[in-house]
């Protein structure tokens, strides 16, 4: 059996990176006494996977975990071990078991859905007021970092949806294995679209995982 | 804007974010109104450091499991930090409820080595609090210190106002009680300084006054007021089964120095090596049980969920059922993948059935400490271990299947010559040949040899205590010798810059009035000393030019028998004497059983029932 978890990545160790939150769940796991398989050799590690990785920085509502258990136990015994055993930040909203042979998530990844709030006020009325005539236009040009260079690309096609209200900005962006628009490359374009050129600081939070159902709608991953 | 969002701003911008969140696992966020005493746990490095440290996890949750108290942990900030502080104008902060240091009724620093000291300076002046002790008013905190560097207090006489000194499980409570005390009858500073100095173990520098020859060496220190002793003692915990120690940790979310489990399994050595502090500022050997430590093993590993038990104390393998305890807790771990790790496994200790099965779990690198390359040398400094125990242990290591061996040297020991360098690189050489002597098909791959020489700093409460050190020059040629002589393959050698080494023996052995220097230097930028990339040792010596001290004073003369020390009013516990005994034994080549075959007569034994093996009367 697997277990699907749902868990969140607080405020407070927004800037822990994901080496150290994977760590973070193993240790978690080990704490929580739950039946959990592990891999062989010297430094056996407890088989668990996530779905993707989140940038170091950004919080997350929605982020998934995928154990394999050694044993199976229920969802709701999972939930309560486990969230004695994860710190306040970490904590667990939801698991789902599966059966071992359940498809594995990264692959089944096709969008995430953020809330991006504009620290400096005085910049988020511009910022929104900027969407539309951005998104009119035939390509939208950002910068993507690669591990040695900064690449020019086109995100139009990455976004998915994108609006705001007050001082959030709610925007839903491709991310596959393949590609994906980071909501740092979104916040570059609409700057320019908005003619700032200060740096507007930004609080990101991943609320959900996304994945495609049969109807080729765009539905929490962890559903699937 | 508030104080919170200038915080997250310096986070944003700071490298390695993490160590100022905290958040941790197992960390304590009490409500500060409801505790009316609030201590601040101050480790004068970086967290990754500080969150490694033993003490630091014992006096956390003694103190935060009372009721009426609770503690807040503070690091110190790196230079890139400290810079955004400055720019978003941000005190310290500490790290569960990012309060300033000054709203804490009491600010504890732990001293675990002299190098430390300017991070405590540093730390101060970010926590609103005035440096020196005679600066403070009614409302600052109280602020102390303790650990090993506690007992030679002097150097930190002007910024501490009281040390505890020896182990701090008990006198932690009693002196959080006294300054309790304070707050409620609105005491004023100077009564509940003096209120400290009656507790046993305290010493309140400010309530002593020191004269010097015209020499520049001590002529009297004399208390001034009836409540402080003539001589403070040491405290010592007679029974750790008994005494606090905390079933869970704190676990960081990023890697620190020690990741794992520390069991510490019993205080104290009973082997007298003769340049060891440690080995006599915590006499007696005290030992916790077998059935103690397994269950605070499981509850430890439980509650952290760490992959990594490692046994700590100053010589494991003189654990009276170390191999009993290892086969325990081997055979408990197995199912939950936890490695046991024996860090500092002496030579000398009869392990091999151990380290068979320490295998099964995780093979990690092997430390052999002979200290010496000569066994002339290794008589002076009591180091009892003999050439061919070594080759044996090694020899045992390489058939079980280890390829990795560290070795570690002092250089510059009382009466060392070049002899007792090449002694060094021979012994190399040998445990390179035992590796070569195990045929091919039992062997590991990969011979890798690591010999590390340190610079020999004579500390206080040794029998080195009168001992010059050697000059920066002399070191140098030393290094350079063998640097020539360890060109060997299969060997790898490293070694350590002699000017922070000269510098810790400067403030080892420091008096009071070096305590001008140590705030010179800070104000010059001195800071983060004991990291290569932020230490400045010419700004060192020009505060020590600007005071008008000089360092050699310190670090290189040789100390007659009648000469006041500036930690005699410390009493250790072990006597004057019987170091000056030592040192004279040394000197003649001579050597000292381990105490546990026999008492020595250090001097604990004049203390009733604190250590098991005294043997009253004798010596
Ligand atoms: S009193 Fe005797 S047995 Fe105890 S530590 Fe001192 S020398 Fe060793």
């Amino acid at each position: 059996m697997r277990m699907l978890a749902v868990f969140e990545k607080g405020e407070r160790i927004r800037h822990i990176g994901h080496l150290d939150i994977q760590r973070s769940v193993q240790r978690g796991l080990r704490r929580s006494g739950l039946p959990v398989a592990y891999s062989n050799g010297f430094n056996p590690h407890i088989l668990v996977t996530f779905a993707s990785a989140l940038s170091t920085g950004a919080c997350g509502k929605r982020e998934i975990m995928d154990v394999t258990m050694e044993e199976d136990v229920s969802e709701q015994e999972f939930m309560e071990k486990m969230n004695r055993a994860m710190p306040p930040e970490m904590q667990l909203s939801e698991a789902r078991a599966v059966d071992r042979k359940h498809s594995s998530l990264p692959p089944m990844l096709r969008a995430a859905r953020y809330d991006l709030l504009i620290r400096e006020e005085k910049y988020a009325a511009r910022l929104i007021d900027a969407i539309p005539s951005m998104m009119a236009r035939e390509t939208i040009p950002a910068m993507r970092k690669t591990k040695t260079a900064l690449k020019e690309c086109d995100i139009k096609p990455l976004i998915f949806e994108l609006n705001g209200e007050g001082k959030h900005l709610y925007a839903t962006l491709v991310l596959t294995e393949r590609e994906s628009c980071k909501p740092g490359m979104l916040m570059e374009a609409l700057c320019r679209e908005a003619n700032i050129t200060e740096e507007v600081r930004v609080l990101i939070t991943r609320e959900a995982l996304l994945g495609e159902n049969e109807e080729g709608k765009l539905v929490p991953l962890e559903t699937l | 804007m508030d104080l919170n969002e200038r915080f997250e701003r310096a986070l944003e911008k700071v490298q390695k974010a993490p160590r100022y969140t905290g958040g941790e696992m197992n960390t304590t966020v009490k409500e500060w109104d409801r505790c009316p005493l609030h201590f601040g746990f101050c480790f004068p490095d970086t967290y990754e450091i500080g969150m490694s440290h033993l003490g630091l996890k014992i006096l956390y949750g003694l103190i935060n499991r009372e009721s009426w108290s609770l503690c807040e942990r503070f690091f110190m900030p790196w230079t890139d930090m400290i810079a955004l502080m400055k720019e978003e104008e941000l005190p310290l902060l500490s790290m569960e409820s990012r309060r300033p240091m000054n709203a804490f009724d009491v600010v504890g620093f732990t001293l675990q080595y002299e190098m430390s000291y300017s991070n405590i300076l540093a730390m101060l002046e970010m926590g609103g609090i005035p440096l020196e002790s005679r600066d403070r008013g009614e409302n600052d905190p109280i602020v102390v210190a303790g650990g090993p560097c506690a007992f030679n207090p002097e150097p930190l006489a002007d910024f501490i106002d009281a040390f505890m000194i020896g182990d701090g499980e008990d006198v932690m409570t009693e002196l959080n009680r006294v300054i309790l005390e304070r707050k409620e009858k609105g005491l004023s500073r100077e009564e509940c300084l003096k209120n400290l100095a009656k507790l046993e173990g305290v010493y309140v520098p400010s309530l002593y006054q020191v004269t010097y020859h015209e020499d520049g060496t001590i002529a009297s220190v004399k208390p001034t007021c009836p409540e402080a002793p003539a001589s403070v003692k040491k405290r010592v915990v007679t029974d750790l089964n008994h005494t606090y120690y905390p079933e869970e940790f704190p676990v960081p979310y990023t890697e620190v120095v020690f990741d794992r489990i520390m069991l510490e399994i019993m205080r104290g050595c009973t082997r007298g090596c003769r340049f060891c502090q440690a080995g006599i500022l915590y006499r007696p050997v005290r030992e916790r049980s077998l059935e103690k430590l397994i269950d605070l093993a499981e509850k430890l590993q439980a509650s952290t969920g760490y992959e990594e038990i490692s046994l700590s104390s100053l010589s494991s393998g003189d654990y009276s059922c170390l191999p009993e305890l290892i086969r325990e807790l081997m055979r408990r771990m197995k199912e939950k993948r936890v490695s046991i790790s024996l860090p500092s496994l002496r030579i000398d200790s009869v392990l091999k059935e151990s380290l068979e099965e320490t295998q099964q779990v995780r093979k990690t690198s092997l430390t052999f400490a002979p200290e010496a390359g000569t066994q002339r040398m290794r008589d002076v400094i009591n180091k009892g271990v003999t050439e061919e125990d070594l080759l044996e242990k090694v020899r045992d290591a390489f058939e079980g299947g280890w390829s990795s061996v560290k070795l570690y040297f002092m250089s510059g020991l009382p009466t060392e010559t070049t002899e007792d360098l090449d002694g060094i690189a021979d012994l190399a050489r040998k445990v390179v040949a035992e590796y070569f002597n195990v045929p091919k098909p039992q062997r590991a791959k990969g011979l890798r040899v690591t010999v590390s020489t340190s610079v020999f700093v004579p500390k206080p409460f040794t029998p080195f205590q009168w001992a010059a050190q050697d000059t920066i020059e002399t070191v140098l040629k030393k290094q350079e010798h063998l640097k020539q002589v360890l060109n060997i393959r299969g060997v790898t050698f490293h070694w350590h810059e002699p000017y922070v080494s000269f510098l810790e023996a400067c403030f080892a052995r420091g008096d009071r009035r070096i305590g001008a220097v140590l705030k010179k230097a800070y104000e010059m930028g001195c800071i983060l000393d004991g990291w290569n990339e932020t230490f400045r040792f010419d700004k060192w010596m020009d505060a020590f030019r600007e005071c008008g001290l000089d360092p050699a004073f310190y670090a290189n003369r040789e100390r007659t028998k009648d000469e006041l020390l500036p930690w005699d009013h410390i009493d250790s516990g072990v006597t004057k004497q019987f170091l000056w005994h030592e040192k004279e034994k040394s000197d003649r080549t001579e050597t000292t059983k381990d105490c546990r075959k026999g008492c020595n007569g250090c001097g604990l034994q004049r203390w009733k029932g604190v250590c098991a093996y005294a043997n009253a009367g004798s010596v």
